[in-house]
């Protein structure tokens, strides 16, 4: 059963850079920290800025992600997961935080909308990487009501709840193929090169 | 609740995705602990969710570099959880005790941590664990105190406590899931070890639905150790079993 096995990825050298920066960070390494900011800001940011939309919001999230790893780095377990999977958590959870409490469900409500097509978006600007081609590709290979499971998600902010009734869907349904969607996701991008 | 009606396991993508509700994640997040393979499962899960930031990738602001920097510059860094493990191991070592057991010892947001311990000890409106008005108000005093710590230790074979301190209190509420089954004739004790005695907190209350009922044990120090060993039924003047499981309580 490939589900169930975590497994190294072909593009574990950026992660491996990371977790090498972090155990320096760990130690108060004040250059390793800006290694982390200039070779994983723009990442963070971008993924920041998606899911929070006001720049000015965007930049203090981004911030306080990145003073989270300053801080916790020492907090860091290979044993429970890469490190580029460690950031990115940090990253996501501060920015779905911040959508979550800071606005009112009537904006979140107007936003729905503007997430719905936000496939088309991610499109765009996965042109232009190579990385972010692979993902397109990879998103691709899901099926639609699987892709749309994942996308509002992790770039809306959205509770699996909220993405049930954005897709008129029941929720077990959508708990199943949020599963079933990053189970092929994961599969399809550990496999690609 | 919810996560008892529906296989825990197909919440996995939504965990991963940080798209539960706090409710549900904090359910699903106990379920983890007793679940070797689903942990194994989200942790790749979530691998493969943070890679569609690569889809994302944005420059920010020039300006932001500095600030971060300079903030980090003046920004005090946590220290490791393992400084926690190996304290333990030595000091308990010491008391003629077994070789501790290996434990991770996590120490987390306090503040989501602290409601989720509520949540889970008080407000379960369902399967309420019967706990007095007294004890009540100091619980809710330590849960709510701004220096509280909170950790949550493996036992053996399998179970975990979680343990919210303060120090300005001087006092910890102790809570425990799925500690392994005990016979009428048994009970869970409570130790604490300052640097010169031993001393015993009490005995577990029995538990209800896999979990006991928060206690709160008073009289802390800083750099104390709490263990819970197996006893019989009537308690014992000092440990006689390997402790189940051990916790260094922060010094600061």
């Amino acid at each position: 059963m490939t589900a169930e096995l975590p497994g190294e990825r072909p593009s574990a050298a950026p992660a491996s850079e990371l977790a090498g920066l972090l155990a320096k960070v760990a130690r108060g390494d004040e250059a390793a920290f800006a290694g982390v900011y200039d070779r994983f800001g723009t990442v963070v940011y971008g993924l920041v800025r998606r899911i929070v939309r006001d720049p000015a919001q965007s930049e203090e999230v981004t911030q306080e992600v990145l003073l989270d790893v300053w801080r916790t780095a020492s907090r860091f377990d290979p044993g429970q997961g890469s490190a580029r999977s460690w950031l990115m958590t940090l990253a996501h959870r501060r920015a779905v935080d911040r959508v979550r409490s800071a606005q009112a469900s009537a904006q979140r409500e107007a936003r729905a909308a503007v997430a719905a097509t936000d496939y088309d978006v991610v499109a765009e600007e996965v042109e232009t990487r190579l990385d972010a081609q692979r993902v397109r590709r990879c998103l691709d290979s899901l099926t639609e009501l699987q892709r749309e499971s994942v996308t509002l998600a992790y770039y809306g902010g959205y509770t699996y709840r909220e993405v049930a009734a954005l897709l008129g869907v029941a929720v077990g349904t959508v708990k199943t193929r949020m599963r079933d969607g990053l189970i092929r996701l994961r599969d399809c991008l550990g496999t690609e090169s | 609740m919810r996560l008892r009606r529906t296989d825990p396991h197909t919440l996995a993508g939504a965990y991963a995705l940080d798209s539960l509700g706090d409710v549900d994640r904090e359910k699903f997040e106990r379920h983890l602990g007793v679940c070797e393979a689903c942990r194994a499962e989200a942790a790749s899960l979530r691998d493969a969710a943070g890679r569609l930031a690569e889809a994302t990738a944005a420059v920010p602001p020039s300006w932001l570099r500095g600030q971060v920097l300079a903030e980090a510059a003046r920004t005090r860094q946590q220290p490791p959880p393992v400084r926690v493990a190996e304290r333990v191991r030595r000091s308990w070592h010491g008391v003629g005790w077994p070789a501790a057991p290996r434990m991770a010892v996590a120490i987390a947001g306090v503040g989501i941590l602290v409601a989720l311990a509520l949540g889970t000890l008080l407000v379960n409106d369902q399967h309420r664990l019967h706990v007095d008005e007294t004890q009540r108000g100091q619980i809710a005093a330590v849960l709510n105190a701004p220096d509280a710590d909170i950790m949550t230790v493996p036992a053996k074979p399998h179970g975990s406590a979680t343990v919210v301190m303060s120090h300005a209190d001087h006092a910890l509420v102790l809570t425990t899931a799925r500690l392994p089954v005990l016979p009428s004739t048994e009970c869970y004790q409570v130790w604490v070890m300052g640097t010169h005695r031993m001393r015993s907190a009490g005995r577990l209350p029995s538990p209800k639905q896999g979990m006991t009922a928060p206690m709160i044990v008073a009289g802390i120090a800083a750099g104390d150790q709490m263990g819970v060993t197996v006893e019989p039924a009537s308690g014992s003047q000092h440990p006689t079993s390997p402790p189940v499981l051990m916790l260094a309580l922060p010094s600061d």
